[in-house]
């Protein structure tokens, strides 16, 4: 494994295809149209575009910029980003990312197993869409077993590294933009078919008054941030394949357009296959959940024009576009965890079977528990997977936010550097504007190898915009869950506030304390003693991918000047200093040499 | 032979059917063409009169006279003589349930005056009004010693039945005589056929064609009274064929006190001088008859009055009666009352002088006229309404008053009169308390008394409101009657003349009777019959369904709502309204869930009266009210909605749906605004698709292309970049 450590993509389309994939997921597909049609359709798109250059992209350049530096997964980016203490934050975007893994392979299950109902007729003209949702939802058997697919299809994309997950993508994606052409086509033609193209017309109508209420325009926010999947760490891991000269920024933005352009796409075939065919295509568009995808669209599919073999070939072609949305999405989200694994000296291929196995241990409650029926409709929902969703779903904004800090706080170091150079001691905001604020953007964006300069304005984003978008999401969230539901504090309401500042409060505690004896140290005992008072403390080592030729110091970052952050194949210290300035012998070392 | 006789008849009756096939036909085909459906029957001659019904009551011949008495027939008036004369006539053949009485004996009355029979006689002729005293066994009972009568049962609900306090009313004392008329012929009697039609009792009191015996008269006859309704109260074949059992359990079961002609010196002097015995040809036209009594006010010949020797001034004296009485006394329109003075330039207020001030010191505390009859303690002596600043001052209203104050068979301290009704001319009108406002200002017992007074107006097809919304009457009967005495009091405005032609007696009398039964029926307990009606009536009462909404494609969503015409219905939004909130899918959906909904306040949206018909769920007519909902067009989802319906003063709030089964109705909404113009879509659709496919397209050029340098790279950086 000598130097053949390093793992990257081929080229720069496998890179930009493995992260489109893992952007491109369900939310495009369902999420998309439903808030189209709730938000007043073309008034929608304003802000969704506004957003998707003021949060998603600046913050997908950020992600990538950090990990082509740190080439550590998220535990290990922060960690020398940051610094030793703030490792945690690292744990918190993958525990994120991972916690919806666990729920999102049964989702993709759901997927897969539509795809195979429908390839075998199953959702023709003539079934109750109901029925067989119901039928599948409640019978936990099948819902596991397609559970079990999907994280089997996942570990085996990602088994062997970069190189697979790059082909893997490159073939699903490819087959995902031609099945929705498909798709998008045989919309446009249903939609036509009634003189009327007012899935489109409604699509891209700007109704002014949606203009004007917040709503609108925190939901675009909200749309572009989870729909790039920015903030999530993907672009953190998939950025430490990169080649050593890997563009970051013109990659960023070519990933969430080709995002939004998949989202645009999708969105007009829903919306075109729903108006034509439904009388109220508002109510079943906006109507909620995950019944568009599974109730309605079959429905729609079946009365598409052409006969049967239409209709089978754009029902199958439909669910088998979202399976490979899902699966491209799933892939990224076991990766994301594996790495942080990797990063830590554990075999890909153990870490791979360990972490599918956890996914998909600990989605086996989503999957199967608490599947109730909504006594209004009389459609089956698995509510445990529900709160899941609504407790992580949100855990992801903290790590937008985690990201930006790991910036300032770059910033920050930098202008205390300067500081000290020039034997300055007073502080002044001009200097720091100068010398702090934008040395990530010019040390780590502006390098030389992208395609796209970036200005002054991700400055602006990233320091005054973040903060600003990050608040606003997080106070309309709450206050919707305040004024919206209803008994909000009583901790037992799986939709309520006080469930999710529980389990935010938890883990943030947990990760904060594990950071300093599992994160950044490990323990070891000081007489082979199992007893707790014998324990003792020593660096843990992190191991970095970094390509051939593409060795970059990072000795000024906040963690940078530790010893045991090393590239594969190099000797850890024989030595360490400990808490009490004590030097001592690094008990590890011989096996890690070994080992490497 | 036989068989070509049978094929010859057969052969009629083919030929004789098929006209009206062809008929049928040709109706059919019209009503084809035809904006509403036509009837048959109506196009049919209809049936004679004299084929329906018996010939007497064909022709409107009563039987409780012979054919040729027209006083009896009512084919012309009564007057004072030969109307006592007839009602002693009644009371000697029916000694059993009528007692006839002129005025009261007098003694010592509930205000502790003493009392003559003489102070009951008229200022002018000196006549003391008649009444007949109508129960069963009416010669048992108790006998009151200052009224006069016997048949007085304490466990039976007494019923005052007063006509014309106006002298010119003369419709006000032939309806009672026709009432009188009634209950003498019928008690008793039992499974009578009034109409001679074959049936029994088909066609109570209610205003409506029960048996449809009218409608199948031709279009012409049905509105025999002129009135411009078919088939409505008063026409031939309408009620005609009432239960004879229930007069003869109300005559047993109720004390009814029927004083026909209250005004004998208003009524004589406006036949006998005023007007004459013809008044009805010409009288009204040159002057409206006279209205009030005969006190002199004028006081110019020998005092105190009545000063007999001096004729009437006919600008000057005389009291309206029906001002006389003295809850609200004299106030209102602003007169103050002068002893003596009638009028003050304006004639109208001559019209209804209410009587001279009270200048006695009624209590004897040594203060004149200071607690006013209201119901209130004035001047907090804890006496109520003792120093009364007048009314009560004529032998006519006297003799009402002490008639009800004396007459006290359980002794309690309180009038026996549960109900009365004070029949007037004209307007036709059922009126209640309050007279002395409007605008608002209800009695409490408000609903009750529109319960009971839109039954009667439906009855009659006379307009049922409050007094006080015709015109405010100060020291009215009713509003004593009620605000006194607690008694359920109706003004009836009859007929649509002061004197009406003697043609029109029999029929306007005949659309009248039910009332005065309906007031005996209902004395028992009057408030609570209207509570028990009005529950009656809320259940057959019922609010659009989902299904039966109609949303317009644009626009506010109209919900009505089936309402019993006799329910007390009040517009006022507080106490009637559709309660509706829009529900509509959160923009914030989880993912996974079922639908969430936004929880919304509720809110109000009048209902108002529409002509509309509509048909109750008992089967009977409605009239529809209706309420819309603001809902916007761009609404998705549902609208909750459910009818509030109060009535006037907003005891009863009744709900629909029912709460009992469901809590409100849900119905769905979809979209209905426009979806958006083409054209703009399109610009929209292209200025997106620029922006992100074009983007996208661009960035990958850009990505592919080494020829190009960096995107946006600033001037300055450009040479760094070529070293």
């Amino acid at each position: 494994m000598q130097s053949g450590g390093s793992d990257e993509f081929s080229g720069r389309l496998g890179l930009i295809f493995a992260t489109i994939g893992a952007a491109i997921g369900t939310g495009n597909i369902w999420r998309f149209p439903r808030m189209v049609g709730a938000n007043g359709g073309g008034s929608f798109l304003v802000p969704w575009l506004i957003f998707l250059f003021l949060w998603s992209v600046p913050l997908i350049i950020a992600e990538f910029a950090l990990g082509k530096r740190s080439r550590t997964g998220t535990v290990g980016t922060f960690r020398i980003f940051s610094g030793n203490k703030f490792a945690w934050m690292g744990l918190w975007t993958a525990w994120i990312s991972t916690a919806i893994g666990f729920y999102y392979a049964v989702v993709t299950g759901w997927c897969i197993n539509y795809f195979q109902t429908a390839i075998r007729g199953g959702l023709g003209s003539e079934v109750d869409t109901v029925q067989v949702w119901n039928d599948f939802l409640q019978d936990p058997l099948q819902v596991v077993f397609f559970q079990a697919l999907a994280v089997i299809i996942t570990m085996a994309a990602i088994w062997k590294g970069a190189k697979a997950i790059e082909k893997v993508n490159v073939t699903l994606m490819v087959s995902l933009f031609i099945l929705l052409f498909a798709a998008l086509f045989l919309a446009f033609v249903m939609d036509l078919d009634d003189g009327s193209l007012d899935g489109f017309v409604y699509m891209f109508s700007i109704q002014p008054q949606y203009l004007v209420q917040p709503e609108t325009w925190i939901n675009g926010l909200s749309q572009s941030a989870w729909s790039c999947s920015a903030g999530m760490g993907m672009a953190i891991t998939y950025s430490v394949y990169m080649r050593k000269d890997e563009d970051t920024t013109l990659n960023a933005a070519t990933m969430c357009l080709a995002n939004n352009s998949i989202s645009i796409i999708a969105g007009l075939t829903v919306m075109m296959a729903v108006f034509s065919v439904s009388d109220d295509p508002l109510s079943a568009v906006s109507g909620g959940s995950s019944a568009i995808t599974f109730l309605v669209l079959p429905e729609v599919f079946a009365k598409a024009p052409g006969g049967p073999v239409v209709q089978l070939l754009m029902v199958t072609m439909f669910f088998l576009a979202l399976s490979f949305a899902a699966l491209t999405s799933m892939i990224s989200t076991v990766e994301l965890c594996v790495r942080n694994f990797v990063d830590h000296g554990i075999e890909r291929q153990k870490a791979v079977g360990f972490t599918t196995l956890a996914i998909f241990l600990f989605g086996l409650p989503s999957a199967a528990m608490w599947i109730l029926v909504d006594s209004e409709t009389g459609v089956a929902f698995p509510q445990f997977l529900e709160v899941q969703d609504h407790i992580w779903g949100y855990g992801l904004m903290f790590s937008g936010l985690f990201i930006a800090y790991s910036i300032w706080k770059y910033g920050w170091n930098r202008y205390k550097v300067w500081q000290y150079e020039n034997d300055i001691t007073s502080f002044s905001f001009r200097d720091y504007l100068d010398h702090g604020v934008s040395s990530f953007r010019d040390d780590f964006i502006n390098t030389g190898d992208n395609d796209w300069w970036i200005g002054k304005w991700w400055d602006y984003i990233m320091y005054l915009g973040f903060p600003i978008m990050f608040s606003v999401l997080i106070l309309s969230y709450f206050s919707d869950l305040i004024l919206n539901v209803s008994d909000p504090w009583n901790p037992a309401n799986a939709n309520g506030v006080s469930i999710i500042l529980l389990f935010w409060g938890v883990t943030a505690g947990l990760f904060i304390s594990m950071n300093k004896f599992v994160l950044v140290n490990r323990v070891t005992s000081m007489n082979s003693s199992l007893w707790p008072p014998n324990w003792d403390l020593e660096p843990r080592p992190l191991y970095r991918n970094v390509p051939e030729g593409a060795e970059v110091s990072i000795d000024t970052l906040p963690g940078g000047e530790d010893p045991f952050i090393v590239q594969v194949g190099d000797t850890l210290p024989a030595t360490f200093v400990d808490d009490y300035g004590d030097t001592r012998t690094y008990s590890g070392s011989s096996i890690e040499a070994e080992l490497a | 032979m036989a068989s070509s006789k049978r094929s010859s008849a057969s052969i009629r009756v083919v030929r004789k059917r098929r006209i009206p096939v062809i008929a049928l036909l040709m109706l059919f085909l019209i009503s084809l063409i035809a904006p509403g459906c036509i009837q048959t029957d109506e196009i049919d001659q209809g049936e004679p009169a004299s084929d329906i019904w018996s010939e007497d009551y064909a022709n409107q011949i009563f039987p409780w006279a012979s054919a040729d008495n027209d006083q009896l027939q009512f084919r012309a008036y009564h007057d004072y003589f030969s109307m006592k004369a007839r009602m002693q006539v009644l009371a000697d053949r029916n000694p059993d349930f009528f007692q006839f009485h002129e005025g009261l004996l007098g003694g010592t009355n509930a205000r502790g005056n003493e009392m003559t029979s003489a102070d009951y006689e008229g200022w002018y002729y000196n006549h003391l009004s008649p009444w007949m005293k109508i129960t069963g066994n009416v010669q048992d009972g108790d006998y009151n010693e200052f009224n006069g009568d016997d048949g007085n049962y304490a466990d039976r609900p007494d019923i005052m039945l007063v006509g014309n306090h106006h002298a010119r009313e003369w419709m006000s004392y032939e309806v009672p005589m026709f009432f009188l008329e009634t209950i003498a012929y019928y008690y008793g009697m039992a499974g009578v056929d009034n109409d001679g039609d074959g049936l029994v009792d088909e066609d109570g009191w209610d205003g409506i064609d029960n048996d449809g015996d009218c409608s199948r008269l031709n279009e012409t006859a049905q509105d025999s009274n002129g009135d411009g309704v078919a088939c409505g109260p008063g026409d031939l074949g309408v009620d005609e064929d009432f239960s004879e059992q229930f007069i003869t359990d109300m005559v047993n079961t109720r004390e009814i006190y029927l004083i026909p002609l209250l005004n004998v010196d208003g009524n004589r002097y406006d036949r006998e001088v005023f007007c004459g015995p013809e008044a009805y040809n010409g009288c009204d036209s040159n002057s409206p008859g006279w209205r009030k009594n005969l006190r002199d006010n004028t006081v110019t010949g020998i005092t105190p009055i009545p000063d007999t020797d001096e004729e009437v001034n006919e600008g000057c004296d005389g009291v309206d009666l029906n001002r006389n009485y003295q809850f609200e006394w004299g106030l209102l329109i602003g007169v103050t009352p002068v002893p003596g003075v009638c009028t003050f330039g304006d004639p109208d207020f001559s019209q209804t002088y209410p009587g001279p001030i009270d200048t006695v010191d009624n209590d004897g505390d040594g203060r004149i006229n200071e607690d006013h009859v209201d119901g209130k303690d004035d001047d907090a002596d804890g006496e109520v309404d003792e120093d009364w600043m007048g009314g009560n001052s004529e032998p006519e209203t006297k003799f009402i008053q002490d008639m009800t104050e004396m007459n006290d068979d359980n002794g309690d301290g309180a009038s026996d009169f549960k109900t009365s009704l004070s029949w007037h001319s004209y307007s036709e009108l059922v009126l209640w308390p309050w007279g002395h406002c409007n605008d608002g200002c209800v009695t409490p017992d408000d609903e009750y008394l529109t319960y009971h007074g839109d039954i009667m107006g439906q009855m009659t097809d006379y307009a049922a409101f409050q007094s006080g919304d015709f015109y405010p009457t100060q020291g009215d009967f009713c509003d004593w009657q009620y605000g006194v005495h607690q008694s359920y009091c109706y003004t009836i405005e009859i007929g649509n003349n002061f004197h009406e032609q003697p043609d029109d007696i029999a029929h306007i009398s005949v659309r009248n009777l039910g009332i005065p039964f309906y007031m005996l029926e209902i004395a028992d307990d009057p408030r609570y019959r209207a509570v028990v009606g009005i529950q009656n009536t809320t259940g057959t009462q019922w609010v659009d369904s989902p299904d039966e909404v109609m949303v317009p494609s644009r626009g506010e969503i109209p919900v009505g709502l089936c309402l019993e015409e006799s329910f007390p219905f009040t517009s006022d939004i507080n106490r009637t309204h559709l309660k509706w909130r829009l529900v509509e899918p959160t923009r914030q959906q989880d993912d996974f869930g079922p639908t969430e909904w936004v929880s919304v306040d509720w809110r109000l949206s009048p209902f108002e009266l529409t002509n509309e018909p509509c048909v109750l769920l008992d089967g009977s007519n409605g009239t529809r009210i209706s309420s819309n909902i603001p809902a916007p067009d761009t609404a998705v989802g549902k609208i909750h909605y459910k009818a509030v319906l109060g009535t006037t003063n907003g005891a009863f709030p009744f709900t629909y749906p029912d709460p009992d089964t469901s809590n409100y109705y849900e119905l769905s909404i979809t979209y209905r605004a426009s979806f958006g113009s083409g054209i703009l879509a399109l610009m929209m659709f292209a200025l997106i698709a620029t922006m992100v496919w074009g983007g996208l397209g661009y960035t990958l050029r850009a990505m592919f292309d080494d020829e190009r340098g960096v995107l946006g790279l600033p001037p300055d950086y450009e040479s760094e970049e070529d070293v």
